[in-house]
């Protein structure tokens, strides 16, 4: 096909003339370059249509380089590229072909059919990510995850050449020279003049040859260590058969036992104590979780328990309030008991210490309560049984202390004549003794507080007189 | 015999698409045709140049 040429300096068509007859320019060179274009352009065309994709992409590009405005060459190189499954540098051919000539350019469709379809755009982007995955991989000793990752890659795009080759270098390298065979056959469907393939073929062909030459039995292959290999071909499989068998020596032996003793153990370090130990933590979990379980059971019945202590609690309390208020209603309980007694022993006629026992009772509940707040029947019965027997312990005190006033033991006749003066107030001569005792007994100040009530408590009599006159004395 | 850590070597890394737009901003597109015509226009005008120093 020939380029119509337009001239370089004002863009006019070019006739046969060594310059332009629109603005003069000389364009013999020019015109012989674009020719030679013209001529790459040809041939890589040629090449393309016999499938020599790697020979087109080479005649293409130098087309290209002579004249970059050759909108054929330049869509043919995307189609090329597109074929051998290189999508970006056909689509990259495609954008500038459409930026040299925006309108009428078939480029606009390749583009189209591609972008139009946005998850097989993706898909293919998917792919040239894992291919570049697959090759680093491949650099860092990842062999086998590149094989994985190239054989996703061709699912999805079989026509990507270059991840085809790899595939078949990885192949080779790990000795399935036949499977790398079959994948550059169809790199080689793909591409024929790719020179790349064409080599690694050679190469396969030069580790599968002597099965090919050989009939039935085959040539025999020495390699490194001097073993000796035998190929020949059963049917469609490839056999592989080392000639000389060696038999095993008794060192060997003990070397495979032992090799076998080293597997058992590792695989029982490996396989069953793992296991085991999975089994023993799974029970030891379960007992944990069971000693959980009762201990969380102990903890709500303490928190019952708990409850109910402070209930109890609560109601001892309430019912000690309710005894207390019983105690402060009725009176104090034992001091109603000791008024009872003390009221029953003098309705027996009580003897002196009957007396004396009536006595003390009256005597402690009048010190160990405030008998106005005790109930009526209890103050009236206080008072009744003090003024009925009063008197008469009054005189047995006062005796008492008579007694001991005489025999010069004058603190027991100070005590005595207190409870004399203590159960009959009435009595002036008890108190007016009791003054007596305080002073013989060398208790001035009582001495004279007792003179004082006698006189204070019955004036103009005969202690009264006396009374004034002990005080005189000791003031 | 093919050594394949000096085969990898060989292959590199496909753009990818997201890539595409640096890749061509980034591409030289100069051609013969553009040299050439620089060529002419040189010689062109210092040939031009003399013409007017005769003068």
């Amino acid at each position: 096909m020939n380029y119509r040429m337009r001239c370089y300096n004002c863009g006019a068509h070019l006739t046969e003339q060594d310059f332009c007859t629109s603005c003069g320019a000389q364009v013999k060179q020019y015109k012989m370059l674009v020719m030679a274009s013209n001529r790459l352009y040809n041939v890589g065309l040629e090449k393309a249509r016999v499938r020599d994709l790697s020979g087109a992409i080479v005649s293409l590009r130098e087309c290209l380089r002579l004249n970059k405005n050759h909108i054929e060459a330049r869509n043919l190189l995307g189609l090329v590229y597109f074929e051998t499954g290189e999508v970006t540098a056909a689509l990259s051919e495609w954008v500038i072909s459409k930026n040299f000539k925006p309108n009428k350019n078939i480029a606009d469709t390749y583009i189209n059919m591609v972008q139009e379809n946005q998850s097989r755009l993706e898909e293919i982007n998917k792919t040239i990510r894992s291919y570049n995955q697959a090759l680093m991989h491949c650099q860092q000793e990842g062999k086998d995850m590149a094989i994985i990752q190239l054989k996703k890659v061709l699912k999805l795009n079989p026509n990507f050449l270059r991840a085809r080759q790899l595939l078949a270098l990885l192949f080779m390298d790990a000795g399935n020279y036949d499977i790398a065979e079959r994948e550059l056959k169809k790199c080689l469907k793909i591409d024929n003049g790719n020179m790349l393939t064409k080599r690694y073929l050679q190469e396969v062909d030069n580790m599968l040859r002597p099965a090919e030459l050989a009939g039935q039995d085959a040539p025999v292959k020495k390699e490194e260590g001097a073993e000796v290999i035998r190929y020949y071909n059963e049917k469609n499989d490839l056999v592989i058969k080392p000639a000389q068998v060696k038999e095993p020596k008794a060192t060997s032996s003990v070397l495979n036992v032992l090799l076998g003793i080293i597997i058992g153990v590792a695989v029982t370090f490996f396989l069953v104590l793992p296991a085991r130990i999975q089994a023993v933590r799974q029970e030891t979990n379960e007992e944990l979780i069971a000693v959980n379980e009762e201990a969380a059971d102990k903890a709500a019945q303490l928190d019952e328990l708990n409850v109910q202590v402070a209930d109890l609690s609560q109601k001892n309390k309430e019912l000690s309030a309710q005894l207390e208020q019983y105690a402060g209603t009725d009176g104090n309980l034992e001091l109603a008991e000791k008024l009872l007694t003390a009221a029953q022993m003098y309705l027996a006629t009580p003897d002196e210490e009957g007396l004396r026992t009536i006595g003390s009772n009256l005597h402690d509940i009048e010190t160990g309560a405030d008998i106005s707040t005790l109930s009526d029947s209890f103050q009236n019965l206080f008072r009744t049984l003090m003024a009925v027997a009063g008197p008469q312990i009054s005189d047995l005190y006062y005796n008492e202390g008579y007694t001991a006033y005489q025999d010069g033991d004058f603190q027991k006749a100070v005590d005595a004549y207190t409870q004399a003066v203590y159960f009959d107030a009435t009595d002036e001569e008890a108190l007016y003794q009791l003054g007596n005792a305080y002073r013989r007994n060398e208790d001035a100040e009582n001495a004279l507080k007792i003179y004082q009530q006698v006189i204070d408590l019955f004036p103009n009599t005969d202690r009264a007189t006396r009374s004034q006159q002990y005080i005189n004395q000791l003031n | 015999m093919i050594v394949f850590e000096e085969e990898i070597k060989k292959f590199h890394p496909c753009l990818e698409v997201g890539e595409l737009t640096d890749a061509i901003y980034n591409q030289d597109m100069t051609d013969m045709a553009e040299v050439l015509v620089n060529v002419v226009r040189d010689a062109k005008d210092e040939a031009d140049t003399k013409n007017n120093d005769k003068e």
